[in-house]
């Protein structure tokens, strides 16, 4: 009898306990924008510049009054790259933060789900970083918004190349979530489109610890190019262990955008030499608007830039879309956003495409030397970003099987 | 004290209940209530086979997510009953805790254990590179499921009321058993097993049955939640979900139905707090159930009078 | 043949070097359990420690070499305190209360990690790099020096157990502790020293795979649980069966992945385990009646 009485009275102090530390009433003229990725563990990197990029934008619409006469405060929370502490994370940021805004998350996964509060609450909903296709086609919805080249860019923009430059004979090696299976669906479809043979496809588990299993069957399928959809700490080791087995001298190598973020090339630059991928920015382009955004991001936080700040330029066209709707509405706002060109982000001009909100982006394909991410062509936006499919699967008929030749 | 339904408990729960009318009681706190009830009724059911009959599992996350699966299975496909879903629940997760209590309980103590654990990594490897049931991201974007056609649990108000009504449910079964024949049994094989079965006791059976009946309990619970977060993932099966549960019934003490509640709810409401502030949450909570361990075994409520804290032994 | 060469032979390395690293983390997790009756739930986190322990030794020393021997020190001395301070109260209770002890432990060490390292992977470079052509395929050569040490202290440990006087005293100790103190020994010295020397081989086995497998926090949950494996089929507290089992599990993962899709291996490895658990629980060497 004691104990029950005690236990109410345990109860009732944790729930004063909660009450008290319940968050104060904000100041007025204050927005909050929330900042919503992988802080800890195999997409940290991708996390923190995400953080980051947020961070310089918001500063500089600060200084400059902020937006619609509003503070701009950032509420980051973690992730932990999985879509169930994500949707929590969402849910908190969302109905106790009360945020306007919501940029993230890393892993395509947890993006994907998010997108699923953020329909259900009318959040304006940026994507800077995650690249699966299903974001602007099947899962899409009006508050969604990307400046991210997904799957189905990349695969329109490099395929090509490898085809016609690196080898016909191709073996996709994927991770096995959202994110590389969607790379590996749509490289399939775009090299088999394009005249290449695609000799074998293998998708290994987030957080493999030892890719060498897989290794046998790459070699057996003797292929002129090794394609690589890896992200983070994943694709450390990865290459880490094909080099040791002598594998990158042996075949030529190709890749996603965010395989190796380039602060890790460096360490990492022998196995990486020659890696061919797709980007939107890289510290080492001599581009004018990017080196000009390179100087300032470095001068803020001491490194480089690399894609994933382009969280900045989220912020910047919310910003805009706001001050052109007068309001923080969320259907406005969305409206707003559409057509919309903003001036200063990292590459210069970029316009959102209205169907798709996706922004239309210039890209070019790198390749890596001595650790460093080189131009060696350019792609343009209208070129990469394919046909809007919203509500459309994207993949429809694909399939996984090799076709023997 | 050997009344099934005590009217302090009934104080409880109705206070719980008039919860949500009080003024700081936003959504977002009403979806963490619901957490905390949740974990905390099944922290209570781990508590019948821990406490009370001293056989500790280290795989009821895997009920607990089978349960989830179950329901967002059928959701998925447009099912959203919730009746169909609880009783597809009951089968799957039944089916499963019959197969691992029948081969868990022939050993004892820590093979017991390991044994739980195993069984529940075949269950979360097996959900996590299955990709009909969506792989490691799991299944995703649930639509809510309905109490009635046109009435669906969808809100943050209906799913902590449905939560309550769960854990009131659990709660009498709990008692009931605990009080009856049934539960002295149980605590006389907590003591002795071999004496327990000199005496004509089917110790076997007994263990078979309370096993079931906790997993059976956390499998409901598992079984709600897809409601209040639209989706299950495999990660909900972690052996370390499993171990956090067995936190739960440690902080509030072995063998009192109560504790474990409340430990649940002071876990879940610690982890969301603390973790806001403070990123290295889980040290706190490691050095919580060391502390409580060492000092401390019977948790917040303890063992007490009637159990006169005896050891509490998990083999003869 | 090709098949074999480029194929076969490579997966059978992959499993003897596993087994081998696996071996010395079973070992003191065997060890530990037939002398304390814990089933240490931190080792894993004592396996993490060593990576880390490694890499504090490497950037001050740049040597790999030099964190070979310091790391299995340092975490030998945690693992030494920890023991006197939180496990020797428990030996008069229940052992499961051991087993949740060292779950919080296990917690305090993954996140401590977390928190003075970071939670990103860290690379340890191997030593030395190049592969050698083995019988028809390239092999790296720190896989083959990982089998190498990891068979040499194996060995080591062996005669350290059969062939002097303080292998037998704990071999006695774990047969029957009352009556080793009974002849005057001091057990508890005894059972710290073994605790610590287990810390210490299982840091070993972390600093060993880390430049393989890359170190990170949560490394040690995941290598855990397929020490519990083997320690259950080699038979708890039986060093030799624990070494057997090692083997054989490290064979049988590399081996299944060539015809089961390598992400269902280790539910195959686990139903093993269970039928194992059900059939013979004392595993291939265990002691009958302990614990059944």
């Amino acid at each position: 009898m004691k104990r029950v009485m005690w236990g109410f009275v345990a109860l009732v102090a944790v729930a004063t306990l909660v009450w008290v530390s319940a968050p104060a009433v904000s100041q007025p003229k204050v927005v909050k924008i929330g900042d919503l990725g992988s802080k800890v563990g195999v997409f940290e990197g991708y996390g923190k510049y995400q953080t980051w990029g947020i961070q310089m934008a918001v500063e500089e619409l600060n200084a400059k009054g902020g937006v619609l006469g509003h503070k701009i405060e950032i509420v980051s929370e973690d992730d932990e790259t999985k879509p169930a502490p994500a949707v929590r994370k969402a849910e908190k940021l969302i109905l106790q933060d009360d945020v306007k805004l919501l940029v993230g998350a890393v892993s395509s996964g947890a993006t994907l789900a998010v997108m699923d509060v953020t329909k259900k609450h009318k959040t304006i909903h940026w994507n800077s970083v995650s690249c699966a296709e299903f974001m602007r086609t099947t899962k899409f919805h009006k508050y969604y918004f990307s400046n991210q080249p997904d799957s189905r860019m990349q695969a329109t923009g490099l395929a090509k190349y490898i085809v016609d430059k690196m080898g016909k004979k191709v073996y996709i090696f994927y991770t096995d979530y959202a994110m590389g299976q969607s790379d590996g669906r749509q490289f399939k479809t775009a090299l088999e489109k394009l005249g290449g043979e695609v000799v074998g496809v293998a998708g290994a588990p987030l957080d493999t610890k030892d890719f060498s299993p897989w290794f046998g069957a790459i070699n057996q399928s003797n292929p002129d190019v090794l394609f690589l959809a890896f992200a983070g700490t994943d694709s450390l080791r990865l290459m880490t262990q094909l080099h040791s087995f002598g594998m990158t001298k042996k075949y030529k190598l190709a890749g996603i955008d965010c395989f190796l973020l380039q602060q890790d090339l460096p360490s990492i630059a022998e196995p990486m030499e020659g890696f061919v991928q797709l980007n939107h920015f890289s510290p080492y382009n001599p581009d004018a608007n990017m080196q000009a955004y390179n100087a300032r991001f470095k001068k803020k936080f001491g490194t480089d830039a690399n894609i994933a700040a382009g969280s900045y330029d989220a912020v910047l066209f919310w910003a805009a879309a706001v001050e052109r709707a007068k309001t923080f509405d969320s259907d406005k706002v969305a409206e707003a956003h559409e057509g919309m060109c903003v001036d200063n982000t990292h590459i210069g001009r970029q316009c959102i495409r209205k169907e798709d909100h996706q922004v239309i982006m210039d890209m070019h394909l790198y390749q890596v030397k001595g650790g460093k991410n080189l131009p060696i062509a350019r792609i343009a936006g209208s070129d990469s970003i394919g046909e809007a499919m919203v509500g459309k699967d994207p993949v429809e008929g694909f399939t996984w099987e090799i076709k023997k030749k | 004290m050997s009344r099934a339904l005590t009217w302090r408990a009934v104080l409880v729960w109705a206070a719980l209940a008039a919860l949500p009318a009080l003024p700081f009681m936003s959504k977002f706190y009403l979806l963490l209530a619901f957490d905390a009830l949740l974990f905390g009724a099944i922290a209570m059911s781990l508590d019948l086979l821990m406490g009370y009959t001293g056989l500790v599992s280290f795989g009821h996350a895997a009920f607990f997510g089978l349960g989830a699966y179950a329901t967002a299975v059928l959701l998925e496909r447009g099912i959203v009953s919730l009746w169909v879903c609880l009783l597809f629940a009951v089968l799957v997760v039944g089916l499963y805790a019959l197969v691992v209590s029948y081969f868990s309980t022939a050993r004892r103590g820590i093979y017991f254990a390991l044994l739980t654990l195993i069984f529940a990594e075949v269950v979360y490897t097996f959900f996590r590179y299955t990709q009909t049931f969506g792989g490691s991201d799991g299944i995703q974007g649930l639509p809510a499921p309905s109490l009635a056609p046109g009435f669906a649990i969808d809100t943050p108000l209906r799913n902590y009321y449905l939560v309550l009504v769960y854990l009131g449910l659990a709660y009498l079964v709990c008692r009931i058993l605990v009080t009856a024949h049934f539960g002295r049994v149980l605590v006389a094989i907590r003591e002795n097993e071999d004496r327990a079965r000199f005496l004509g006791y089917n110790v076997q059976r007994y263990k078979m049955a309370v096993c079931m009946i906790s997993a059976l309990i956390t499998g409901l619970g598992g079984a709600l939640y897809p409601g209040r977060s639209a989706f299950a993932t495999p990660d909900l099966m972690l052996w370390t979900v499993s171990g956090e549960l067995i936190i739960m019934v440690m902080i509030g003490g072995l063998g009192t139905l109560v504790g474990p509640v409340i430990g649940g709810a002071f876990f879940v409401l610690l982890q969301e707090k603390v973790s806001s502030y403070v990123d290295w949450y889980f040290i706190v909570i490691g050095l919580v159930l060391i502390f409580i361990v060492l000092f401390m075994p019977r948790g917040l409520l303890g063992i007490r009078g009637l159990l006169g804290g005896r050891r509490w032994r998990a083999t003869a | 043949m090709d098949y074999l060469v480029a194929v076969l032979l490579p997966q059978l390395l992959h499993g003897l070097v596993f087994g081998a690293a696996l071996g010395l983390l079973a070992l003191g997790l065997t060890v530990i359990f037939g002398l304390l009756g814990v089933m240490n739930f931190a080792h894993g986190e004592l396996y993490m420690l060593g990576a880390y322990a490694g890499i504090a030794v490497i950037g001050l020393t740049h040597s790999f070499w030099a964190a070979l021997v310091v790391a299995p020190l340092a975490v030998g001395a945690i693992g030494a305190l920890t023991e006197v301070t939180t496990l020797r109260p428990l030996y008069r209770r229940e052992p499961l209360y051991g087993l949740i002890l060292t779950f919080g432990l296990a917690l305090v060490f993954r996140e401590g990690a977390r928190q003075i390292w970071g939670g990103d992977m860290r690379r340890i470079l191997p030593p030395f790099t190049g592969s050698t052509p083995l019988l028809g395929m390239t092999y790296p050569n720190y896989r083959l020096f990982l089998l190498a040490a990891a068979s040499v202290l194996l060995l080591a440990i062996w005669l350290f157990f059969t062939r002097t006087r303080a292998g037998i005293v704990v071999r006695a100790a774990v047969q029957d502790a009352e009556m080793l103190d009974g002849l005057g020994v001091n057990v508890p010295r005894v059972f710290t020293l073994t605790f610590a020397g287990s810390a210490a081989l299982a840091a070993l086995a972390g600093l060993l795979l880390a430049p393989i497998f890359t170190v990170y926090p949560q490394m040690g949950v995941e290598m855990i649980l397929l020490a519990f494996i083997v320690v259950i089929l080699g038979g708890m507290g039986s060093m030799g069966g624990s070494v057997v089992a090692a083997f054989v599990i490290g064979l049988a993962q590399s081996l299944l992945t060539l015809w089961m899709n390598p992400q269902r291996v280790a539910i195959a490895i686990f139903a093993i385990m269970i039928v194992v658990l059900i059939v013979r629980p004392r595993g291939f060497f265990g002691r009958e009646g302990v614990l059944e």
